[in-house]
């Protein structure tokens, strides 16, 4: 067996790179704020003030993110392997790994889909000391994951492949086992000509012109430049840095109207949440909505009051192009304690249709992004890898730590029972197929009763938006615990309580 | 960290709390007087974390309630914000369906000793 993959030793070269990195960034840093053309705004140790109130706090941030990069930078990763038999779902596409075609179209679809890790030195999250989301962020990346599919859909032509997506790393496919038992011969080892994060970005001036895509030196048709384009920009969306409209700043921000701040831990729906609110924000993503389920329901009504941007005139256009398209997230609980085995089915065949762009959820206390299955195994991307910040203002970064190369499976029965399921609906006629499509893989639960359904009309009005964006009071959801420990009286509470 | 762990320690559930005869017997006594209501126990899960204790276990709902308006209804006694995530599990491991009545849940799910038993609980957080 080989013991160091290849991939193995690039991690441990990044990990080693970081101390160099660590040196440059500073002296980068030093270069940047003498030339005035941004401050420094990662803190630090070195010119910190003594005595500083929140000198204990800096120094456990740093020591957090130094143990952080221990535990996700340096991970010996195991093969997944995939059968040949039974076809893999990813959100809608079957493929049947049997011929080194369909391996081919795997790895297309796979190697394609936006991946986002945690990051370590970006500048500093407004109201704290965090430089990196190693060890809290993995549920914010997952949702950046799914917004990310999102706008996949929503902007790029039907099934787009990146075209420079690499090999895969670290899988085992049946269908080449008779070659080679450890290594498949088809699969060739991955070659990265440069290591991951270690974009040390040269210093120009951060501007608009960097989010045009850059020109690559090979031939492609004026369509593919054109989907490279988006697809760059696409990215530099989720850049950690607080201008980014999906970046980690801009979503712990928005978090703080829920109670939440960096380094807290997030939940799958207050993520939806975050995700309706920044799509409504930014300017970017023109023609998009995120509708959030509340109480398990779809509120059609509410979908339609949501997207249909028609002038109220009437008789309405019929040709006239108002309508958005739009998200649809559904924060669900699929059990107690652990998953409820009735669900798995149900699960399964939302991950098959098409309009479905993924679930956020995880096993217990870690997040995943759901992407597919393959048998009783779901398929996922997993934000739990530690990678330094690119500078996405740079026009020309590669987007190669944006991809993932080793697809990875775990058990449906380990799934947490939290998640938030996503979907997408381009305009109204796939709206109305989504909800059909969606209720029919919904009827398919062996338990008596749908994860979520859809009703006509329009949800009670619980001020649903109103209230939300309220900024007082942190926390505001959690009552003190006092007044109900009063309120908490045993002579009483085995009463009745009349509805 | 959890804002709920001082739990009451005589907190152990309903079912717990009560032989299955002094419950049949409550159900009998509560139904005679009150045929067209449905006993049913509400309590929170036993690891919830973020959603607070409620002061009552016990709830007679009229029959053609539906889950919808039963839950607001709880969800107004703690006065939780709309966006917070609050789910109803039947029985500790299914969701109910919100279009139905209670009674239909009833139907479905009551218990032997003819309470209906519900959980409440919100989402787990993810952060390692």
């Amino acid at each position: 067996m080989n013991s160091v993959s290849p991939t193995t030793a690039q991690y441990v070269g990044v990990v080693m790179q970081d101390e160099l990195l660590e040196s440059q960034r500073q002296q980068r840093m030093e270069r940047q704020s003498s030339l005035g053309l941004r401050p420094p705004q990662t803190p630090d140790p070195s010119r910190e003030a003594p005595g500083e109130p929140d000198e204990m706090d800096k120094l456990k941030a740093k020591l957090m993110s130094a143990w952080n990069n221990v535990k996700y930078g340096w991970t010996v990763k195991s093969k997944t392997s995939f059968n040949k038999i039974s076809p893999v779902t990813v959100m809608g596409h079957c493929f049947l790994l049997n011929s080194e075609d369909e391996v081919e179209r795997f790895r297309l679809a796979f190697v394609s889909r936006i991946w986002l890790t945690y990051r370590k030195d970006f500048p500093q999250l407004e109201g704290s000391t965090w430089t990196t989301d190693c060890g809290w962020g993995c549920m914010l990346r997952s949702g950046q994951m799914l917004l990310a599919q999102g706008l996949l859909v929503h902007l790029m032509p039907k099934d787009w492949a990146w075209p420079d997506a690499q090999q895969l790393t670290d899988v085992d496919f049946e269908v080449f086992r008779p070659r080679s038992p450890v290594r498949a011969g088809g699969v060739p080892i991955p070659s990265f000509s440069s290591p991951r994060g270690s974009n040390t970005p040269e210093k120009t001036l951060p501007s608009d012109h960097g989010l045009k895509c850059s020109q690559r030196k090979r031939p492609e048709s004026a369509r593919d430049r054109q989907a490279e384009s988006i697809h760059h920009k696409l990215i530099t969306w989720f850049g950690d840095q607080p201008s980014a409209p999906f970046g980690v700043h801009q979503l712990v921000e928005i978090g703080k109207s829920s109670g939440k701040k960096a380094g807290d831990w997030y939940g799958p729906s207050v993520v939806a949440h975050i995700l309706r609110k920044a799509v409504a924000r930014a300017s970017v993503v023109q023609n998009l909505a995120v509708y959030v389920a509340q109480d398990c329901t779809v509120y059609k009504d509410d979908v339609v009051h949501l997207c249909d941007t028609s002038p109220k005139k009437t008789p309405p256009d019929p040709l006239s192009q108002a309508w958005k398209s739009v998200i649809i997230l559904v924060p669900v609980r699929l059990g107690g304690e652990a998953l409820n085995p009735s669900y798995i089915e149900c699960v399964k065949n939302i991950l098959k249709l098409d309009c479905c762009i993924g679930i956020i959820g995880g096993k217990p206390k870690h997040s995943l992004f759901f992407i597919g299955f393959q048998d009783e195994q779901l398929l996922y991307l997993d934000p739990h890898y530690c990678q330094n910040v690119v500078d996405v203002t740079q026009g020309n970064f590669s987007p190669e730590s944006f991809h993932c190369t080793s697809p990875k499976k775990m058990p449906f029965s380990r799934m947490d029972p939290s998640c938030t399921i996503g979907f997408y609906a381009q305009n109204k006629k796939d709206f109305e197929s989504l909800c059909s499509a969606v209720s029919v893989a919904l009827s398919s639960s062996k338990e008596k009763y749908p994860i979520f359904t859809f009703v006509e009309g329009k949800g009670q009005d619980y001020g649903l938006d109103s209230q939300s964006t309220n900024h007082s009071g942190p926390a505001a959801h959690i009552l003190p615990l006092g007044q109900w420990c009063r309120s908490n009286n045993r002579s009483n509470s085995d009463e009745f309580v009349f509805l | 960290m959890p804002p709920f762990d001082k739990v009451q320690p005589q907190n152990k559930p309903f079912k717990q709390r009560k032989s299955l005869a002094t419950r049949k017997q409550e159900v009998a006594g509560i139904r005679s007087k009150f045929p067209n209501k449905i006993p049913v126990i509400i309590e929170r899960y036993d690891r919830e974390k973020y959603l607070p204790p409620l002061d009552k276990t016990k709830f007679l709902v009229p029959h053609e309630l539906t889950v919808t308006q039963f839950v607001t209804i709880i969800r107004n006694r703690m006065a939780l914000l709309p966006t917070q995530a609050f789910y109803l599990l039947v029985n500790r491991s299914g969701l109910t369906s919100m279009s139905l009545t209670m009674a239909q849940v009833y139907k479905d799910h009551q218990d032997e000793d003819g309470f209906l038993y519900m959980t409440y609980a919100s989402q787990e957080m993810f952060g390692h």
